[in-house]
């Protein structure tokens, strides 16, 4: 229980740090005091106070709601599926989105502006399809079946994204930030559209914790206690499919972190409890998204790289270093 | 006289078009073991398994107490009868206690916390199934006896008044069997109607105040063991030439192994 503890504990600080940081930090440096006496309306109305509420903010929020996201979708599409590779790639949800803001990108580029909605509309029509294949004929809802659905319609989008660009080779720039994944300072635009997506898929893995603990212990066990396993496996890829395609639709493509951040805690943890891995993935996967951002932004300032790349730079030796010790 | 606990009939399960199932009978009382016996693939597990809710069946009448299993879902089919399978995954990091503790989760609301009578509830659990002594171990630590008392822990943590077993010895060494099996009939003299299936005759009938006999799809007797696992019966149904003898809490099943020809 001490080293449950002791993690979110560290959870906590490292998120604090990384929201700091990701405020304070930029082409242009402002003392985390003033940017406190900014947040909390004290501030006066300089350059500094623009930067911060206009643009530094609003990314912040971006990238702690994103990266809490994929952690959660990680979480329990890994407890439902009772498979460690599970992320939101094996419900279709990446390759629909990425295909739904490259076909934007790629063959609309005059209407860019609905690249996130394209990227929400796909990502939850490759899950619903990958869904609906799963729950029908035999051995409807199993596993096994859910997860083939998952990589043949990954598979099928991930091609119509490939052809895109092979199409339009001209155009393939433009469409490589949102692969890459990354964070933008269009302000507030990106989670006006996206938030009640966010909040759904929230609310519904909340719901979703002590179901997922039974599941863990069996379909049978899980059905003695009254849950039907079924039902919980939609749940989780319906709450999963909204997390990580409202983040895409948000940030791009940061499949590598939904994968990765549940497997961390549980090993920091010592505990596959989803009391406790859930809400650590959300919290670390705020706090990796902040920080891997703002190094982005900062380590070649101005120019920005795409934190995807650095995101996985960032956490590959962490996860890498305690696979070495948890097994 | 009471209401049975459970009242099965004529209950009759299809899966995939095959007919499993094709009228099964099964009552239940306070404080009484019953053990399904039959051959391999006759239905018992999947009669069970129909009766607690685990699998629809397509034909037939269950009641819990009276109520209707069609209607019952959640935490009022958890309270009515915990299923211990035959052998639960056992997820890493999970302690003893923590198992437990999912266990009676059934009895909360969604989002609702366990109160002091919850955790009360996980002691007491853990005490009759005897696995207090390792409660903080990991599940992953623990033998198949160990295990099966956690799973049989985390049914009497449902605080429901029947737990059903498929199977729980089948996978253990004689000590485990005989220390699972004892277990089960502690629960059953203290109130607790416990449903077994069970391949082993011989602790069929040492433990078991009644055998009820699956062949075929039916439910095709039922009574004493020693009325019911007659020598006639063990060769038209098991194709076996065995007799079972019974005196002072043991039994033994005398088997001729050897077919002479």
């Amino acid at each position: 229980m001490a080293r449950r503890t002791a993690v979110i504990a560290a959870l906590v600080v490292a998120l604090l740090a990384a929201t700091g940081a990701s405020l304070a930090l930029g082409a242009v440096k402002v003392p985390i005091g003033e940017v406190l006496d900014i947040i909390l309306g004290k501030g006066g109305t300089g350059p500094n106070h623009q930067i911060v509420e206009a643009l530094r903010l609003p990314r912040t929020v971006e990238a702690l709601a994103v990266g809490a996201a994929l952690g959660v979708a990680g979480a329990i599409l890994q407890g439902a599926l009772a498979n460690p590779l599970a992320s939101p790639d094996v419900i279709g949800v990446t390759g629909g989105a990425g295909f739904g803001a490259i076909l934007i990108l790629i063959a609309f580029p005059a209407s860019i502006a609905l690249v996130p909605v394209a990227a929400l509309f796909f990502g939850l029509l490759a899950a619903a399809l990958v869904f609906g294949f799963a729950w029908s004929g035999r051995n409807r809802g199993g596993t096994g079946k859910i997860v083939l659905a998952g990589i043949a319609m990954l598979s099928l989008f991930t091609a119509g994204t490939t052809g895109l660009l092979a199409s339009f080779p001209e155009r393939a720039p433009s469409a490589l930030f949102f692969i890459a994944g990354g964070l933008t300072n269009a302000g507030w635009e990106g989670l006006r559209t996206t938030w009640p997506y966010f909040a759904a898929g929230g609310l519904l893995a909340a719901f979703l914790i002590r179901p997922l603990d039974r599941l863990a212990l069996g379909d049978d066990v899980a059905a003695s206690l009254g849950s039907r396993p079924q039902l919980i496996r939609l749940g989780a890829g319906v709450s999963a499919a909204l997390l990580a395609a409202a983040a895409a639709a948000v940030a791009g493509l940061l499949g590598f972190l939904g994968l990765v951040v549940p497997h961390v805690v549980r090993m920091a943890g010592g505990t596959s409890s989803q009391a406790f891995v859930v809400p650590t993935s959300a919290l670390g996967g705020a706090a990796l998204l902040a920080a891997a951002d703002t190094l982005a932004r900062t380590v070649r300032a101005p120019i920005e790289l795409p934190v995807g790349p650095f995101m996985v730079i960032l956490g590959v030796p962490v996860f890498l270093w305690l696979l070495r010790k948890a097994v | 006289m009471e209401a049975a606990l459970l009242e099965a009939r004529d209950v009759e399960v299809a899966i995939d078009g095959t007919e499993i199932l094709r009228g099964a009978d099964l009552d239940l009382a306070a404080g009484e073991l019953v053990a399904i016996v039959g051959p391999n693939g006759v239905g018992k597990s999947t009669l069970v398994r129909a009766v607690s809710g685990l699998r629809k069946p397509s034909a037939g009448d269950v009641h819990w107490s009276g109520r209707d299993l069609r209607r019952m879902r959640g935490r009022e089919l958890a309270r009515a009868r915990a299923f211990v399978p035959q052998r639960m995954p056992v997820p890493a990091g999970v302690s003893v206690k923590e198992a437990v503790t999912i266990g009676r989760s059934a009895l909360l609301r969604p989002l609702g916390r366990m109160t002091r009578a919850d955790r009360a509830g996980v002691d007491g659990a853990m005490e009759r199934a005897g696995v207090t002594g390792f409660a903080e171990r990991a599940l992953t630590t623990l033998s198949g006896g160990e295990l099966q008392r956690v799973q049989i822990a985390i049914g009497l943590a449902q605080e429901a008044p029947v737990l059903i077993a498929d199977e729980p010895t089948s996978q253990l060494d004689l000590g485990a069997a005989i220390d699972v099996s004892g277990l089960l009939r502690e629960l059953a003299d203290s109130g607790l109607a416990v449903l077994l299936v069970v391949h082993d005759l011989a602790l069929a009938a040492a433990v078991a105040d009644r055998v009820v006999v699956v062949h075929d799809g039916r439910t095709v007797a039922a009574g004493e063991p020693t009325d019911v696992l007659t020598p006639e019966r063990l060769e038209r149904i098991w194709k076996a030439d065995a007799h079972l003898t019974a005196e002072h809490g043991r039994t033994a099943l005398h088997v001729a192994w050897i077919q002479s020809s």
